[in-house]
């Protein structure tokens, strides 16, 4: 259905949902959809959607609330470069999305463990390792896309306007996710509690992002503002 | 009044080293029962034995000597008693053995209540009553039926109450933890500290889920060696324990020793550092086995023998406070079978009362014609027809009161005082014995076609 309503901005208004803040929000929400959907063979990891959904709707919510319009016609939003740069940004917030869900709960399920609780909670909740591993894997998902991203839009930048604007707030926000993305990662390296430290570097990274986008957001008086 | 009965020995009337006497194989069971069939006549039966009981259940039930034939039965399997083997033996009839049998599925019978192993092994029982060489089977109709509604009946309380719910067991709470920190078990390495029974029934417990590897460590290096063979595992010297911790992945200590076998430097020094991958730990041991500190170890997940009791002890309050949940749905379904019961009672007495006034009805016309044989045919059959429609409409009422009672509960007696008042046991066995094999091919079904197509009947003749 999702899906679909987005197929029908694009014929309506001639225009992929990638541009404008209502649309984009609204692709986001969908392709995390479907990575939630991705871990629905994963069992119990299944569960993160629990965290996942709520996100999701918030996500959709907002973009419904804000009304889907078309932007007009920006030259630099158009192309096949762009629509990769952006569908593999969305791709990357999706892994980080769910490593966030998964560390979320790989904290709860560690603290019943140890607080050897072991209620609804801990039932509920699923295996440290599965929630590792899904962690793991939508670090290392998100972060390859992330980066992929990143070099793409660098490269247009620089191949077409021949200059890179580094106060840019698209930029800045940029940069900073990709370090989030780079500490999540770094944090699994090494011994002891690697798999405790990620899932915390992941849920704070993830807050992170989202935190600076909206100050981001805030501060900035750039018209074009992505998303 | 169903005719079931059930006659049986568990842990609430016998200690395990009696309970083990009455134990049955399958191969035994199906020797038994067999057996009984054939020296009492027994119509069905079927023998649930476990480690925690030992129960026959038998139909008909209302004999007293068949009874007796399905008691000597566990008797001669226990042997030579002091004191008989009837002191053990309690005993369930009607409707009280239906509601048994419905409790003992759902566990609420069982040593640890709740547990689910007892649904697999009723089923199973069954089953193996199916595999008696017996022509009709041991397995019947009315136990079919009896069996089916308690499998029924044990996954609705299961699903729809917190029976079932929780671990309650040492060996489950393990298997639990074990999974809640690792996924899946398969492939995991198990170290087993000492030998006692709760931790031999762990590692059973973990072995079902296809762990790698076990090591048995004692300090007697036989007793290690025994264990080890027994659970198909390796065994080894407490010397060595530490040379083998590090590929540890579940560690499960239970020995006798008056002091602490694991202190937290001593494992720091084992694993050489912080430990790279969890660890559960399961001190079952009194004395403790492992230092308390330990627990706070990175990776490492450490539960005592109180730590265990206490999530055991908090899962069977839940579970004992939904026993009148449960309760209600066995009464309920109790009812319901004997309401089919009944019903299936009921079939036989309603089609030998038509076959038995049908027969008198073409008895009158023979007389009849015998006297009119003048009569032109048309007069004949009109003659033929106003019989049949007075036949029917005497009938009518009776039968659908008689439904009626049946539906609700309370046809037993009247069943009998019909089949009393119009002999119909005595003029139509033929007809019951075929009412009954239509039951028995329909025992899955309630008793509402067979009723309908009685009333069917009455319309189209009318």
């Amino acid at each position: 259905m999702h899906a679909l309503a987005l197929a029908g901005f694009t014929i309506a208004y001639g225009q992929l949902p990638l541009v404008g803040l209502a649309p984009s929000l609204s692709t986001l929400a969908l392709i995390i959809g479907a990575g939630l959907v991705a871990t629905l063979g994963l069992g119990e990891g299944r569960r993160v959607g629990i965290v996942i959904v709520p996100g999701v709707i918030v996500l959709q919510g907002i973009a419904v609330s804000l009304g889907f319009e078309a932007t007009p016609e920006l030259l630099d939003f158009q192309g096949a470069w762009f629509v990769f740069h952006m569908t593999l940004a969305f791709l990357g917030l999706c892994g980080m999305a769910l490593a966030f869900a998964a560390g979320l709960l790989y904290l709860v399920q560690l603290r019943e463990l140890n607080t050897k609780r072991l209620g609804r909670l801990f039932q509920f909740t699923p295996p440290l390792a599965t929630l590792d591993r899904l962690g793991r894997v939508g670090l290392v998902s998100g972060f390859s896309a992330f980066t992929l991203s990143i070099v793409l839009g660098w490269a247009w930048t620089v191949s077409f306007r021949h200059s890179l604007d580094q106060t840019n707030p698209k930029i800045v926000w940029a940069v900073l996710s990709w370090l989030v993305f780079v500490a999540a990662l770094g944090s699994r390296a090494g011994g002891g509690l690697k798999e405790r430290r990620s899932a915390l570097t992941s849920v704070i990274g993830f807050t992170f992002i989202i935190v600076s986008y909206l100050a981001l957001r805030l501060v900035s008086t750039d018209g074009g503002f992505f998303l | 009044m169903t005719s079931i009965a059930v006659v049986g020995v568990s842990h609430r009337t016998a200690p395990v080293e009696i309970r083990e006497r009455f134990a049955f194989s399958d191969h035994e069971a199906v020797e038994a029962l067999g057996g009984l069939r054939e020296k009492s006549g027994m119509k069905e039966a079927v023998l649930l034995s476990t480690c925690n009981r030992t129960e026959l259940y038998v139909c008909p039930g209302s004999d007293p000597d068949l009874v007796a034939a399905g008691e000597a039965v566990l008797a001669e399997k226990a042997g030579g008693l002091v004191g008989g083997a009837s002191q053990y033996l309690y005993h369930e009839q009607g409707i009280d053995s239906v509601r048994h049998l419905y409790r003992v599925v759902a566990g609420m019978d069982s040593l640890i209540l709740g547990e689910s192993e007892i649904q697999g092994q009723v089923k199973s029982a069954y089953e193996l009553a199916g595999r008696v060489p017996t022509d009709p089977p041991v397995a019947g109709p009315v136990l079919h039926r009896l069996f089916q509604t308690a499998l029924a009946v044990g996954g609705q309380i299961r699903s729809q109450t917190p029976l079932g719910r929780g671990a309650a067991s040492a060996a489950s709470v393990a298997v639990g933890l074990a999974r809640k920190i690792f996924g899946s078990l398969e492939g995991r390495e198990v170290m087993i500290l000492g030998a006692g029974n709760t931790a031999e029934l762990v590692v059973e417990a973990l072995k079902r889920d296809r762990i790698r590897g076990l090591i048995v460590a004692n300090r007697t290096r036989d007793r290690a060696q025994n264990l080890a063979d027994r659970l198909d595992g390796k065994a080894i010297h407490f010397d060595e324990m530490p040379f083998s911790l590090a590929q540890t992945d579940i560690l499960v200590a239970s020995t006798a020793a008056p002091h602490v076998l694991i202190t937290r430097d001593g494992f720091r020094q084992a694993i050489g550092g912080a430990r790279e991958k969890p660890l559960l730990i399961l001190d079952l041991a009194i004395p403790r086995d492992v230092e308390p500190e330990l627990g706070g170890e990175a990776n490492v997940f450490l539960y005592n023998v109180d730590d265990l009791r206490e999530i055991i002890d908090g899962n069977l309050i839940k579970r004992q406070a939904s026993i009148s949940d449960a309760e209600a749905i066995v009464q309920d379904q109790a009812h319901s079978f004997a309401q089919w019961h009944d019903a299936r009672d009921v079939v036989p007495v309603i089609t030998g009362l038509r076959d038995r006034w049908g027969s008198m009805r073409e008895d009158e016309l023979e007389w009849l014609w015998q006297r009119l044989g003048h009569l032109p045919a048309e007069d004949r059959e009109l003659v033929e027809s106003f019989s049949k429609r007075l036949l029917n409409k005497l009938l009518h009422e009776p039968t659908i009161r008689l439904k009626e009672r049946v539906a609700n509960g309370r046809g037993a007696d009247f069943v009998d005082a019909v089949r009393f008042l119009h002999a119909v046991g005595d003029v139509a066995p033929g007809a019951d014995a075929g009412a009954d094999a239509s039951a028995a091919s329909s025992a899955d079904s309630e008793s509402g076609p067979e009723l309908a197509d009685l009333f069917d009947r009455n319309d189209t003749d009318e």
